[in-house]
């Protein structure tokens, strides 16, 4: 083999090398662009988007109790004003270890729904935003209590 | 949440590129280097390719199953090393390539495995001091008498039967582990800081208990087992774990003063410490070349020098005249023949492995986890700096393997681990 040809054969491995390096780099300035982008717009901007795709009913209706395998367990008719939790006084009860006795509250205020954390020992998250005052809940998002997920539908 | 549905299988297809890269990279520099050590390529190039080929495509299925969300670079990243590592071993130590591959076979399986028992990282968190005792037993498993192995001067091997290991290694993956569940149960305890001193809020006295703990034990591997790559690694990870934890950057300037303490204690009193430190200093003196540690590192610089800037080619230059070239010096032996574009693409390699590690970290929704991966990250940065800053004579050398890329079982296999309890804290933080 010539010299030559290894050493073309060199500078294509260093080559293929900083490919590699390139789109693992790229694969992360991506991935923090798009954190960045949806932090940076906040959930009040996406709205008019959502009320595109879905005209009628603004709020939510239901909520879908899963537990951590995606497996429904229950379902409520949204009303008044409902506490999640391992307590006996809940509305939405979960046998969950990680779900605090009182954990987390959804509630109407001004014609719309609102998720509130009460406390909790592990936080709650709504898309994976953890909740630390009331924040408002659409149709389709995802409240996370412990290990349960409690999907809102309209 | 269309948004959310279309980022998995975006990641996923980003995976599966980059370990086909990874693969082809990997086999490539093995390729090159038959051909520049004989003249032909591996007559077992086929096989062992088609091998890290099932076994790459075995992870990537326990990854899309296990770990959806995992994050896309972590493990192609690795595998890349994995695979420069296995054909720099072939290159300088030809009869080891073998048993390395067997070990890569056998860390990529612990990978797979951890990915699967352990589904949520938060399931460690309950363990935190059955982990804590069993991290610090392996740690000091060389000591006992009968079981304890001295190798080149260090105590830190073990043998039972014909098995032998290095179990600070495996200690090292569980201690982050112990260290993140800890200190996140601590971390308001250690975040109260009253007491004024200069610049800086320090804690109370009394919460500093922690520190010295860890401090001491690093002291013991030190002078027990005279690892002072382990020890050196362990107090480093341990500071920077308070320092993650409490976001307090006192802890940084007491770890730093505790350590010159330590370092200047063992350079007075151990003259293996004082060796190492007259070797970093004197090497390329012509008086010591021929005196053992000394012409070790020597010989690494000179590797480093004769491969310049874009090195002799694979299997063309005579890296195998490093002593310990495929397990400490495994990053001179680079040097030498892929020249500094080679050992920069290693360092940037372990850059974005710590990169996507820290990202893990902050994307991360609780504590441990937050902490476990910001650890284990430290770990993997922290002990590729030492050996890389060790042969490049940037610090004192001291022994310890560059991960995934030197030849060692223990290490192989606990990095694998490592890199598992990484993947999964990432496949977490992207779920929430």
């Amino acid at each position: 083999m010539s010299p030559f040809v290894l050493s073309a054969l060199k500078y294509s491995l260093l080559l293929l090398l900083y490919f590699f390096i390139f789109r693992a780099i790229r694969a992360t300035v991506t991935d923090l662009r798009r954190t960045g982008a949806r932090e940076a717009r906040p959930r009040k901007a996406s709205a008019p988007r959502r009320a595109k795709q879905k005209p009628r009913g603004k709020g939510p209706g239901s909520v879908v109790v899963r537990d951590a395998e995606g497996r429904k367990l229950a379902a409520r008719k949204l009303k008044g004003s409902l506490d999640v939790g391992r307590g006996e006084s809940c509305s939405i009860r979960v046998e969950d270890s990680y779900v605090s006795q009182q954990h987390a509250r959804l509630f109407l205020r001004d014609g719309s729904w609102l998720v509130e954390d009460l406390g909790s020992t592990n936080g709650t998250y709504l898309n994976d935003q953890r909740v630390t005052s009331p924040m408002p809940v659409r149709p389709g998002d995802l409240v996370k209590v412990g290990k349960t997920v409690l999907e809102l539908r309209r | 949440m269309s948004h959310a549905a279309a980022r998995p299988r975006a990641r996923q297809g980003t995976t599966i590129a980059l370990t086909i890269l990874a693969l082809v990279i990997g086999m490539g520099t093995y390729a090159l280097t038959g051909l520049g050590k004989q003249g032909r390529v591996p007559a077992n190039l086929a096989l062992y390719g088609s091998l890290f080929a099932v076994l790459f495509a075995a992870s990537l299925l326990v990854i899309r199953r296990f770990a959806p969300f995992a994050d896309p670079a972590v493990f192609p990243t690795a595998a890349v090393l994995t695979g420069i590592g296995f054909a720099v071993i072939y290159r300088v130590r030809g009869d080891l390539a073998a048993e390395q591959f067997t070990w890569a076979a056998i860390g990529l399986a612990a990978f797979c495995l951890t990915l699967i028992v352990v589904r949520d990282h938060r399931q460690l968190d309950a363990y935190t001091y059955t982990i804590g005792l069993v991290g610090l037993a392996l740690l000091f498993l060389p000591i006992v008498p009968g079981v304890g192995q001295v190798i080149n001067g260090a105590r830190l091997w073990v043998r039972i039967g014909s098995l032998q290991f290095q179990p600070s290694e495996l200690g090292k993956v569980l201690i982050v582990v112990f260290l993140a569940s800890y200190l996140n149960a601590k971390r308001e305890l250690l975040r109260l800081a009253t007491v004024k001193w200069g610049p800086f809020r320090l804690p109370q006295p009394k919460h500093l208990g922690p520190v010295l703990l860890a401090w001491g034990l690093s002291l013991v591997i030190l002078f027990v087992e005279k690892d002072l790559g382990a020890s050196l690694l362990f107090f480093a990870i341990f500071v920077v774990m308070l320092w993650v934890a409490t976001a307090r950057p006192a802890y940084l300037v007491i770890g730093a003063l505790l350590f010159a303490a330590g370092a200047w204690f063992g350079y007075a009193n151990l003259a293996h410490v004082q060796l190492r430190v007259d070797i970093w200093l004197h090497a390329l003196e012509p008086a010591n070349v021929n005196l053992f540690g000394y012409g070790q590192l020597a010989q690494g610089q000179f590797a480093l020098a004769t491969g310049g800037l874009v090195g002799s080619g694979l299997g063309l230059g005579i890296p195998y005249r490093i002593p310990f070239a495929w397990t400490d010096f495994i990053f001179a032996a680079i040097g030498e023949e892929l020249g500094l574009l080679g050992t920069v693409a290693i360092i940037l390699l372990y850059v974005t492995l710590v990169g996507r590690g820290l990202r893990a970290a902050l994307a991360c929704a609780d504590g441990f986890g937050k902490l476990l991966a910001a650890g284990l990250t430290a770990a993997i940065g922290l002990q590729a700096f030492v050996i890389m800053g060790g042969v490049t004579r940037l610090i004192p050398l001291t022994g310890v393997t560059l991960p995934f890329v030197s030849y060692g079982g223990s290490s192989l296999i606990s990095n694998f681990i490592l890199l598992a309890l990484l993947v999964r804290v990432s496949a977490g933080s992207a779920r929430g």
